[in-house]
């Protein structure tokens, strides 16, 4: 067997012994992404309840209610009514509703008037999409009616005599504005809290080897493993081969155990198996370029975990997988784009939501190859000390 | 005193390791700021706009747009690039203003602007919503301008610049807005969000891998050498645990300092704020005594510890509102020691309390920390012995 070959199996079978490897590997993101997949299962979408006080019951508030019960709209919200607007401001006290509309009587009389009532929303400020949805809907509504208000208006005001008002007024309430807002469907799905943080915590978690390695690796110095390696005679190459496979087979396996893991027991979405298998297979090669990096900079063990601990946390910071990069400031996405793991979790998104294949992966994946070069690179021209050392 | 000393041979050491100020400072302070600037806009949806040539009307249609309070509007150069950024959920929903728009309404045609939202999706759906009234503010002058000339009277240049004026000085229906309820559930947005649930997280877990002080005092043998010295069990466990208190304690008034001077965080009744974060530490550092009775190796404990850590903190709602989460995962959220925690700082923070308000909070915390010294002082005398 070749010794490349020796040195990695050994490392493998020291690492599957050690109970911790496996928890990091494979148990600890397994355990966030349960936490995560429980806490918002059922919660993850925007939906709320709406509290509705008729004191109106003419024909304006039963167009009013209807909006608030359209095909797009019943997604969003569901209305239940109430007595009153005492009531309805209890139950969002109570948190049975999270805002209200109150429809007061004499609206639909006063719409064709100089002086209308007006509907009020009743919010909370545990809520506040809630209460501003429900403005945007009725608003909605409103804007008819003023619209129709407006063009009477304004056709009295060009012109139009004065007596032709109330016949204006019967024409404008056949109008409909003529800027229509219409869905257009994405074809993509939604993205979900399980679909992206399954991926962040395998990743986060499989960094981890980038500290684990570096510091055996110094551990094997101080006893002078690397020396009697060297004597056995096992050309560095070999060494330094034995040493990437290992952490290479480590990372994918963890990886793909979890990908495949999250999707059975947490319906997690990763995407098409090819593509997925392509990033996975990327950001391990990064992690062993990284890996090398920090050997390469280190001297001591001491400094090997301190390098790899600030920079495992500063990629995962940077690359989205604490937070949700898509949402982040513009600043916070450029940055991520810096890493490998921020391309990684790229491709996790796209190929989650919208689908495709290994086309979609091919940039995100072209870059995290790319970074592992220029780190790769680095590592080799500053670490030929460490292993000839 | 023997205790202090002991107390204070164990800080000595945690200064002198650069890895592990690293993780108690730097850190924390990094991911406060990081999740400050990103944990925003519960309270708002982000739109793209995609302009494929409307004209006039588009351009108005979009400042209108900016202006919503509710909403914050992103550009994006093709249908193509805005669907990939709702996809992602870098904007909540896109509306695409098509290419002669103006000229199509000022000729009386109707016009379709497509909005970008799956009809199963109630967040795009909710967005959408909220972009619809800003669209028909804007075409109730188109209206009014078309129907005053069909009527006879003036052009439509002219009667849109009416329509205009008009629109100004009509009374109009509007939507009045009242809130019915003031008392916050959450944290404010920003900072004053990530500042304390961040303490909350990084004095636990920093506690839980601080245990590692412990697993390497029991492998070099220094109990046994304390205990020739000769010290006591209950000297050499308190001073382990004055040690861990006073680390938290260091880490916790270092991020609270550095929120309010650089972060802006005002964190609320200071009386009440110490005792929070005193009877924190307590708990923290039980759980680190118990992480250094539990685990056998540094890596275990290195290993373990950040998880659960995690893993707690997210239960316990510190990297996202507990009011968010389905009301199950809220109760069970308040077996882990941080959802009391943060409900203190909620209380604090979100809605002006004092010391007699969280008191149930603290009271409970006391008991966490109760049960987990007990526990580590049963194991450390075991490990001593």
């Amino acid at each position: 067997m070749p010794p490349a070959l020796v040195v990695a199996g050994k490392d493998l079978r020291q690492r599957l012994r050690d109970r911790s490897a496996i928890v990091i590997g494979v148990v600890a993101p397994l355990v966030i992404a349960a936490v995560m997949s429980l806490a918002f299962k059922g919660a993850e979408q925007f939906h709320f309840s709406l509290g509705v006080v008729d004191a109106d019951h003419g024909p304006v508030a039963a167009g009013m209610i209807r909006s608030l019960q359209s095909p797009g709209v019943r997604s969003v919200l569901d209305v239940r009514a109430e007595p009153s607007a005492a009531a309805a401001s209890a139950a969002i006290r109570s948190r049975r509703i999270q805002a209200a509309l109150v429809i007061p009587a004499g609206l639909s009389a006063s719409v064709g008037g100089a002086r209308p009532v007006s509907p009020t929303v009743l919010t909370s400020v545990n809520n506040a999409l809630a209460g501003s949805v429900t403005e945007s809907i009725v608003g909605s509504f409103v804007a008819q009616l003023n619209a129709d208000r407006l063009s009477v208006a304004t056709a009295l005001a060009a012109g139009a005599p004065p007596g032709a008002a109330a016949r204006l007024q019967a024409e404008a309430a056949r109008l409909t504005i003529p800027e229509q807002l219409v869905d257009r469907p994405l074809g993509a799905r939604p993205i979900r809290v399980i679909s992206y943080y399954s991926p962040a915590m395998a990743i986060f978690f499989v960094l981890f080897l980038i500290s684990y390695t570096s510091r055996s690796f110094f551990v094997d110095r101080s006893q002078g493993m690397v020396e009697r390696m060297r004597a056995a005679p096992i050309r560095p190459l070999d060494i330094l081969v034995g040493k990437a496979l290992s952490v290479f087979v480590f990372g994918l396996v963890s990886l793909v155990v979890v990908a495949g893991l999250t999707t059975v027991l947490f319906g997690a979405y990763w995407g098409s198996p090819l593509a997925v298998g392509a990033v996975c297979v990327a950001m391990t090669i990064s992690i062993v370029c990284l890996t090398g990096l920090v050997i390469a900079l280190a001297r001591t063990q001491r400094q090997a975990e301190g390098i790899a601990g600030a920079l495992v946390f500063a990629l995962a910071l940077l690359g989205g997988n604490f937070v949700f990069v898509s949402a982040s400031p513009d600043i916070m996405r450029t940055l991520s784009l810096f890493t490998p793991n921020g391309w990684a979790m790229r491709a996790f998104t796209d190929l989650s939501t919208g689908g495709g294949g290994l086309g979609t992966a091919a940039l995100p994946v072209a870059a995290i190859l790319g970074f592992s070069a220029v780190v790769a690179v680095i590592a080799g021209l500053l670490g030929r000390r460490a292993v000839t050392a | 005193m023997t205790a202090v000393a002991v107390a204070v041979a164990s800080l000595r050491r945690v200064v002198r390791d650069r890895t592990a100020l690293f993780f108690m400072i730097a850190l924390p302070l990094v991911v406060i700021l990081i999740i400050g600037a990103t944990v925003r806009g519960f309270s708002t949806f982000r739109v793209g706009v995609v302009d494929e040539g409307a004209g006039r009307t588009g351009t108005e249609l979009v400042a209108a747009l900016q202006a919503a309070p509710d909403l914050r509007v992103r550009h994006y150069p093709s249908v193509g690039a805005a669907s990939r950024a709702v996809a992602r959920g870098e904007v909540s929903t896109a509306v695409v203003l098509p290419r002669g728009m103006d000229t199509d309404l000022r000729a009386g045609r109707t016009v379709a602007v497509p909005v970008l939202a799956e009809r199963a999706n109630s967040t795009q759906q909710a967005a959408a919503a909220a972009v619809a009234p800003v669209l028909a503010a804007q075409g109730a002058r188109i209206q009014a301008a078309l129907f005053a000339t069909s009527a006879g009277a003036g052009s439509v240049d002219q009667n849109l610049e009416r329509a205009g004026r008009l629109q100004a000085t009509l009374t109009q229906v509007t939507v009045a807005s009242r809130t019915a309820e003031s008392r916050a559930q959450t944290l404010p947005e920003g900072f004053s969000y990530s500042a304390p649930t961040m303490l909350v997280l990084f004095v636990f877990l920093n506690a839980l891998t601080g245990g590692t002080l412990i697993i390497e005092n029991r492998r070099l043998g220094m109990y046994e050498r304390m205990r020739a010295a000769p010290l006591g069990p209950a000297t050499i466990i308190a001073g382990e645990a004055l040690g861990f208190v006073v680390i938290a304690l260091v880490q916790s008034v270092i991020i609270v300092a550095t929120g309010a001077v650089v972060f802006g965080v005002s964190w609320g009744n200071w009386p009440a704020a110490v005792a929070l974060i005193v009877t924190w530490a307590v708990v923290g550092a039980g759980a680190g005594m118990v992480s250094g009775t539990v685990f056998r190796t540094p890596e275990q404990a290195t290993a373990i510890g950040p998880a659960l850590g995690m893993a707690l903190a997210m239960l316990g709602g510190c990297m996202w509102p507990l009011s968010i989460v389905n009301s199950v995962m809220r109760q069970v959220g308040h077996a882990a020691p941080q959802a009391w925690a943060v409900d203190a700082w909620t209380a604090l923070l979100a809605r002006g309390g004092t010391l007699g308000t969280i008191l149930p909070q603290l009271a409970v915390l006391a008991g966490f920390a109760a049960v987990l010294l007990t526990l580590a002082t049963l194991r450390m005398n075991r490990v001593i012995r």
